[in-house]
């Protein structure tokens, strides 16, 4: 039944920029500290107090408006967006209603695969609420978040599935995460996610009505949400094929309950509250002058998607290795600090994609929170490299590395014998002519030209020497024995 | 030395530098006059103690010969909705009549650092909301030249007490005329700077967009001086202008030779009685010091008291969600519920006038009414101020009665309406940020004073005072107030 509908979805991202100080207000932007401690008269409301644009803010916002290729606004404006809620010491919201900083502007993410182009409607600043705790007998307000600058991306309509929505959120948040303009945290809610979701027939030519679903603070929230969503508008049409759209799906606000895995409505768009939006007389227009812009292109750092082509094309990085390299910025510069002393970096890439981040993440720890050097990972490429050790070794190796991560990988050879590779003719030499003597199957399998039989006899001697021969060695001396009869 | 409370602030300073009088002397002289005259419900508040220590700081200072600051000595009033750290500002509310302010001001950090004595904080319309203290949630402030009148407002406080002589000079504020039209009723001096010349930073803001704090005196030498220390750049008001402060009376001058002055004829075609006359009178000094008077079309403002009832109760009812009881200020104690905290504190916490003008505010800017309300009334005000920018194409300054009839008594005016048109002559300057200054000119019956409105182009703020000085040269000032109460 699904293949009969078409999905629409567009999403709403807020990102708090990580600045010293709040956007309006000198109290300082900081996430975790005791309720009500980063506040000022500003961020508490106070009467006779006066917003003032913290410049740092509009930095941020530049920095990203150029990085997804959109317009800066010459001139952008600023206006309040009333409501009553504790969490609102106005009860109003500072925000950009009419002109926004950020006009148009795309991304490229990587669905299943492929990569697809997205597009962004427009971007624009705002204040962050405080937050209201509901006790058993009251209510309490934390304001530190209070003021707290955002940035909001909203996208065009412009996804047709949930992987796509998930792949566009991650290549958003990797922007931010690269610019280093903002933390990204979701446990934190440094970045959140509303999704407006609707689907229609194929050869429909107008959007059925839509539904929002509200701060969804996961990749799999969002996917998962999206999807139960299309479920259930699928599944309502489905049922009154002969209705008025309006009348089978209710437009409005929802909200996605993570246990009971559903959506549920929060209120009606007919009971939609009027926000009132008028501009902000307390703030004059936002003047942004192009050689300022153009300044700030000149320090866009390296972005992810240029990183992904580099570690492919220069690096001979697969694109999916690639893909995942760079998605966490972490990773990516840890990587990068290795590359700088490593001699094989497509080794280097799998060593620490797939040998170290498995075995930290059976740990429950990361590179950091050990702090394992980038160079010993490096050192370790490098000796399997200089054939000083071998792949066998270098994982046993690795396992002391998470275990010692002060040790270097020489340091570890040094003081565990077994790690030293034979390499002495006299030792391995009896033992080439001994599997020579046990398989002359595998003989004739080789002077009829069979490759396989030749690296079974490799394996062989291997086996014998628990891996510590060198194998260089080993296939130079077998070469020369067959050739030899 | 006699009669202290008979001279200017500017001569009081001077007296002080030359130890003819202490500090000390002129803050006792001042706050017993304050107490004598305590029935005029000037002040909300005095500050004996602060005011006092502040004196002996002072003197001390002068004693040792170290330098002090350029208001030394001068008592100094501000209106109650211009936050002093540590003291309550009421905003003439219920609402905040316990609420501390966090913070100083702006006007008061500059005042303080020049060494004003600040005396107490003076009445006024309840979120600065009326045109006659009479919206006060705790009592009508009284004209000093006839006490059965309002000293009109909002600033009323503001004016009674410079009239009375209960200090040298009060700030104000001024969203549609509050500076003014008290000015007017009073005989006194009232000065709106240009908007974004004095900081708004502490000032409780009703109208952000029109609202701008000014100085009243009963010299014009005052208001220059006063001016000189609070007009200037505040990093805390992005609507500050970045022109540093300016020098007033420079210059001496005796005239307004080379100066044209417009007139809004056809604007002012329906001003009657006393007040035109008045007007007439002082359209024939202006020519005496040697003006040139012209024909200025400014229609558009009869326009502005529908305009300015749109724009600003419509960010009053912004300005004033943050009062909601959950943080500061009147909780009711009948609220069981969130709804019944918003509900009841606004309730008994604000008055009438108050709520009127935020459901106005709500009302027109609620979707379905903001395009045919607030959005058009955007668009008359940038006729508004296009049509001043035309008229300063061909003259310096503009010249208007400051309000069109002089002080009525308290109570007389039962229609809010009837009170909303005392503004029609002072709101445009609001509309378009210009600087105006309300000068006294003479007496109408009944022992009341009427004022003439000098308006200026944006930061010509020396200008407009320097040239309010040299007319009143020519007018007849209503005599130094002293215990000429009742009539």
């Amino acid at each position: 039944m699904k293949d009969n509908w078409e999905i629409v979805v567009g999403l709403e991202i807020h990102a708090q920029l990580n600045t010293q100080s709040k956007i309006f207000s000198s109290a300082s932007n900081h996430f975790g500290d005791e309720p009500n401690t980063n506040i000022s008269a500003v961020c508490t409301g106070q009467p006779g107090v006066l917003p003032v644009l913290n410049k740092e803010v509009v930095r941020k916002a530049i920095q990203f408006g150029v990085a997804i290729e959109a317009n800066i606004s010459e001139a952008s404006t600023f206006d309040r967006k009333s409501y009553f809620y504790p969490d609102c010491p106005k009860n109003f919201q500072i925000t950009q209603f009419f002109h926004p900083i950020i006009q148009g502007g795309r991304v490229f993410a990587e669905v299943e695969g492929k990569e697809k182009e997205f597009f962004i409607s427009f971007a624009h600043l705002e204040e962050d609420a405080g937050s209201f705790k509901h006790f058993k007998k009251f209510g309490a307000v934390d304001y530190n978040r209070s003021g707290a600058p955002l940035i909001e991306i909203v996208s065009k309509p412009c996804m047709h599935s949930a992987v796509e929505a998930a792949s566009y959120a991650r290549a958003i948040r990797s922007i931010l995460l690269y610019l280093g303009v903002s933390d990204c945290n979701m446990e934190e809610g440094s970045i959140r996610f509303d999704a407006n979701v609707s689907v229609k027939k194929y050869n429909e030519q107008t959007l059925r009505p839509k539904t929002e679903i509200k701060n969804l603070n996961s990749f799999n929230f969002l996917q998962l949400a999206i999807n139960k969503e299309v479920e259930r508008q699928i599944d309502l049409y489905e049922k009154h094929p002969d209705k008025d759209p309006k009348d089978v799906i209710q437009s409005g606000t929802y909200r996605f309950d993570a246990e009971k895995k559903q959506v549920f409505l929060m209120r009606s768009k007919e009971g939609a509250d009027d926000y009132r939006y008028c501009p902000e007389p307390d703030l004059p227009p936002l003047i942004i002058k192009k050689e300022e812009v153009e300044k700030i292109k000149t320090e866009i750092p390296e972005l992810p998607r240029q990183r992904i082509i580099r570690y492919h094309q220069n690096l001979g990085l697969s694109l999916d290795t690639a893909h995942q390299m760079v998605e966490q910025k972490t990773i990516s510069e840890f990587f990068e600090k290795a590359c700088n002393t490593c001699k094989n970096k497509k080794s280097l890439a799998n060593w620490i994609l797939v040998e170290f981040l498995g075995r930290l993440n059976e740990k429950k720890e990361t590179f950091f929170s050990l702090n394992l050097l980038p160079e010993n990972i490096a050192s370790l490429v490098n000796l399997i490299e200089d054939k000083t050790i071998t792949s066998r070794m270098a994982k046993q190796i690795a396992d002391i590395m998470v275990d010692n991560p002060e040790k270097s990988p020489e340091k570890i050879v040094e003081e565990n014998p077994e790690f030293k590779p034979v390499s002495d003719l006299s030792t391995i030499e009896p033992l080439v002519n001994a599997i020579i003597e046990k398989n002359p199957d595998s003989i004739e399998d080789y002077k009829k030209g069979r490759k396989k039989a030749f690296a079974f006899l490799v394996g062989q001697v291997m086996k014998e020497t628990k891996g510590k021969a060198n194998p260089q060695i080993v296939s130079d001396l077998i070469h020369k024995k067959l050739g030899d009869l | 030395m006699e009669n202290i409370h008979k001279y200017s602030g500017k001569q009081l300073h001077k007296a002080l530098l030359e130890k003819k009088i202490t500090a000390e002397q002129i803050a006792k002289t001042y706050l017993s006059r304050a107490k004598e005259f305590s029935d005029l419900n000037a002040f909300i508040e005095t500050y004996e103690d602060s005011m006092l220590k502040k004196a002996k700081q002072i003197d001390e200072k002068i004693k040792e010969g170290k330098p002090v600051g350029k208001l030394a000595g001068i008592p100094i009033a501000i209106k109650d909705n211009i936050h002093i750290s540590g003291k309550i500002t009421t905003c003439g509310s219920k609402f905040l009549e316990n609420y501390k302010a966090p913070f100083s001001a702006a006007v008061t950090e500059l005042l303080d650092q020049a060494d004003a004595m600040i005396i107490g904080k003076t009445n006024l319309d309840e979120f600065a909301m009326g045109s006659s203290t009479e919206n006060s949630a705790f009592f009508p402030s009284k004209n000093p030249w006839n006490i059965k009148c309002s000293p009109g407002g909002s600033s009323g406080g503001s004016a009674t007490a410079v009239a009375a002589r209960l200090c040298s000079i009060a700030l104000g504020s001024d969203t549609g005329g509050s500076i003014r039209q008290p000015a007017s009723f009073t005989g006194t001096f009232g000065f709106k700077p240009t908007y974004g010349r004095v900081s708004r930073y502490g000032l409780v803001a009703f109208a952000s967009s029109l609202d701008q704090i000014g100085p009243m005196a009963n010299f014009a030498e005052d208001i220059g001086l006063v001016m000189e220390v609070i007009g200037r750049p505040c990093d805390k008001d992005s609507t500050s202008h970045e022109l540093p402060a300016e020098n007033y009376f420079a210059n001496n001058t005796e005239s307004l030779e080379g100066k044209t002055i417009g007139v809004p004829f056809k604007f002012l075609e329906n001003l009657d009685g006393e007040a035109k006359k008045q007007f007439e009178k002082n359209l024939e000094r202006l020519k005496e010091l040697k003006a040139n008077i012209v024909d200025i079309n400014l229609d558009v403002l009869k326009h502005s008291v529908s305009v300015y009832y749109i724009i600003a109760t419509a960010e009053a009812s912004t300005n004033l969600a943050r009062f909601d009881g959950i943080r500061y200020g009147h909780r009711s104690e009948k609220a069981s519920s969130l709804d019944d905290i918003y509900d009841f504190s606004r309730d008994e916490g604000f008055g009438k006038e108050v709520k009127t003008r935020i459901l106005l505010g709500t009302y027109v800017l609620s979707a379905g009414y903001k395009a045919h309300l607030y959005q058009k009334a955007q668009k008359v005000r940038q006729m508004v101020v296009n049509s001043f920018n035309k008229a300063f194409e061909t003259c310096h300054l503009i010249a208007m009665p400051s309000a069109p009839t002089g002080a009525f008594e308290i109570g007389a005016i039962q229609d809010p309406l009837k009170l909303y048109i005392q503004d029609v002559f002072t709101i445009g300057a609001n509309l378009a940020g210009l600087p105006a200054i309300s000068v006294p000119s003479g007496m109408e019956e009944g022992n009341k004073p009427l004022g003439l409105q000098l308006v200026g182009p944006q930061l010509h703020d020396v200008n407009v005072v320097e040239s309010a000085a040299v007319f009143t040269s020519k007018a007849s000032i209503p005599p130094n107030y002293d215990k000429e109460v009742n009539v």
